[in-house]
């Protein structure tokens, strides 16, 4: 028995011509069942890791295993996945229910059944009754939901979704992506997503691979990613940050110039140089007032009120923070004010990766 | 004033459209009416009226065995300018290849080149092979000069198919063949038909090319109203004109409403 349903390794892609690779040594795997995000910027390979998985596209190296089994010498038709497409690129000639049935037409499956299969996939994606209607005739929101049931009928064994929310507006998108998760979750299929947006990979995702130019910087759940970023990159991509430099004292606390002392989370070497972040929202107001280990005291220069929290920039010796609070925290402080903020150590990360 | 001005611009301008159309549909007009003139020998206006004319196109062998070959000529151009547009809009959408610059102009050439010096050409190329007044011969002439239309037309079609379509009938168990069935030549069906229509058309009535490599075995229409007219003058040929109209209008308004042909051009 493999543990891994899925199992990339060492996955490059060099387009003819193309100076340095567009994917470069990407391993990751994903076990049965599980929803994962491959996050990044545009043109990081992330849709191009998608393709070859596909079978659209031919590695220049690197294995693509499903169930162990290498399948990068399968043909696309032949490989049994599911792919949504960010057009949805539905076939336009044709009605949705047959735009769903043609995968089974593909794969010679009778006529009842196809009938049967076809019913149970437009009930799933919530297009019941819809089958007769022309693509054209249906709202963005609705062709996502066609492509999703032309994918999902044919038991694909991975379904592979390419920024699937992004043609669609704002409030659709949030409906279409609880939609899409209960979908996959219902129906435990393996699905693998690209995305450059946040919010979705950090909300969708079982787990997420941030990715880079083409190198996989980091893969973890959405916590581990968004409070231990390893790299700098994944630092600065996902959330908002405060961002140090400083130089281990003692194990566990970094002195950083122009703000004092820091105790942190992480093992670093005594005298080594180590790069800390500290979220916004992990700052907290302290009553004390008393400037200390982990506790600042500056003076507000900005002040941006977002509804449910107030965005501070506090100048505190020769470091700027950043920091978010909550607006039901009783007294707010005020632009000019002098203030002492807090932060737990463990809301202190250490990027191990970073260049300090 | 301030009402009218704008009137009267209006009125001036429609007025400017229909003397316009008028202009150009003209001698459309006159060979109709003509058509129906009862004297033997062409003028305008005819004298008196009669159908006898059409009666006598129809009772003219010449005409109808003509009339045959060149109904089975544009067929056949019609349907293999069709495949081989495809072919070559396929080819030349879709792939990089060497040479694609020159495949690309030659396909545009007989467009540059005058038919009389084409025709001059062809003869000349088909002689020593034996193809001059044959069937092969002068299908190969008219698919010379149809293929540059279809290509375009088919060309358009190919351009406003989202590969992702095709992509997703692959991904989703359609072999490359079924991929094209299933897919992209029902997508490309308004250019086919497009182009189709029009190589049937110009093949039908193309008289330059075909009067240098028929003689009387394959003779088409219009070689058989050309060599008519060189003997004699009589409503026949108006009459004859009149029905050519008739079918070229029948074909193109046929064509509108399968598919409309706005939407094929």
């Amino acid at each position: 028995m493999v543990d891994h349903h899925v199992e990339i390794e060492q996955l490059v892609k060099t387009y003819p011509g193309a100076q340095k690779p567009s994917v470069d040594r990407v391993s990751f795997s994903l076990p049965r069942g599980e929803m994962l995000a491959l996050l990044g910027p545009s043109g990081c390979g992330k849709t191009t890791i998608l393709r070859m998985i596909a079978g659209l596209i031919a590695p220049t190296s690197g294995a693509i295993r499903i169930d162990g089994r290498d399948v990068s010498a399968i043909p696309v038709h032949k490989r049994n996945m599911g792919m949504v497409f960010q057009s949805y690129a539905l076939f336009p000639h044709m009605t949705v229910a047959r735009n769903v049935s043609f995968g089974l037409e593909m794969r010679k499956v009778g006529k009842t059944e196809i009938e049967e299969r076809v019913k149970k996939a437009l009930d799933l994606v919530k297009l019941t009754g819809l089958g007769e209607r022309k693509v054209s005739q249906l709202s963005g929101g609705q062709q996502q939901r066609a492509a999703i049931a032309r994918s999902l009928v044919i038991e694909p064994e991975l379904l592979l979704l390419d920024e699937p929310l992004s043609n669609l507006d704002a409030k659709l998108r949030d409906e279409m992506r609880d939609e899409i998760r209960e979908i996959q979750a219902r129906t435990g299929v393996t699905a693998i997503f690209v995305t450059h947006d946040q919010d979705e990979a950090l909300s969708m995702a079982d787990r997420l691979a941030v990715m880079s130019n083409g190198r996989l910087e980091q893969i973890g759940t959405p916590r581990e990613i968004f409070d231990r970023p390893q790299t700098d990159f994944v630092a600065t991509f996902i959330g908002a940050g405060n961002f140090f430099s400083g130089k281990v004292r003692e194990p566990g606390v970094a002195e950083v110039e122009g703000l004092g002392e820091l105790r942190f989370s992480g093992e670093a070497p005594t005298g080594s140089s180590v790069k800390l972040m500290v979220r916004p929202h992990r700052l907290v107001l302290d009553g004390t007032g008393a400037a200390g280990v982990n506790r600042f005291s500056g003076t507000v220069e900005h002040i941006v009120y977002r509804g449910q929290t107030l965005t501070l920039t506090v100048r505190c010796g020769t470091q700027r923070l950043q920091a978010d609070l909550p607006t039901h925290a009783g007294v707010l402080p005020e632009k000019g004010g002098e203030i002492t903020l807090a932060v737990a150590p463990e809301d202190v990360t250490f990027i191990e990766k970073a260049a300090a | 004033m301030n009402q009218s001005t704008p009137f009267l611009g209006r009125f001036a301008w429609r007025t400017l459209l229909v003397l316009l159309y008028l202009f150009l549909l003209a001698p459309i007009i006159i060979v109709f009416i003509i058509s129906f003139d009862t004297r033997q020998y062409l003028a305008f206006p005819p004298e008196s009226y009669s159908f006898g004319s059409y009666a006598k196109v129809f009772a003219n062998p010449t005409f109808i065995s003509a009339f045959g070959r060149s109904l089975i000529i544009g067929l056949v151009v019609g349907l293999g300018a069709v495949a081989a547009g495809m072919l070559l809009s396929l080819s030349l959408a879709r792939h990089e290849f060497r040479g694609k610059g020159s495949v690309n102009f030659l396909i545009l050439a007989p467009f540059l080149v005058p038919h009389i010096v084409l025709a001059v050409g062809i003869m000349l190329v088909m002689a020593p092979i034996g193809l001059l007044d044959t069937y092969a011969g002068i299908i190969i002439a008219h698919l010379g000069i149809t293929i540059p239309y279809t290509v375009r037309t088919i060309m358009m079609s190919l351009m406003s198919v989202d590969r992702r379509v095709e992509e997703a009938a692959l991904v989703h168990g359609a072999s490359p063949a079924m991929v094209f069935w299933r897919i992209t030549l029902p997508l490309v069906s308004p250019g086919l038909i497009a182009g189709g229509v029009i190589a049937f058309l110009i093949s039908f009535d193309e008289a330059t090319i075909s009067l240098f490599i028929v003689s009387v075995r394959t003779s088409t229409l219009p070689t058989e109203i050309f060599h008519y007219l060189e003997y004699s003058t009589d409503p026949q040929i108006a009459a004859l004109s009149v029905i050519l109209i008739l079918i070229s209008v029948g074909v193109v308004i046929a064509v509108e409403r399968l598919i409309g042909l706005r939407r094929a051009l």
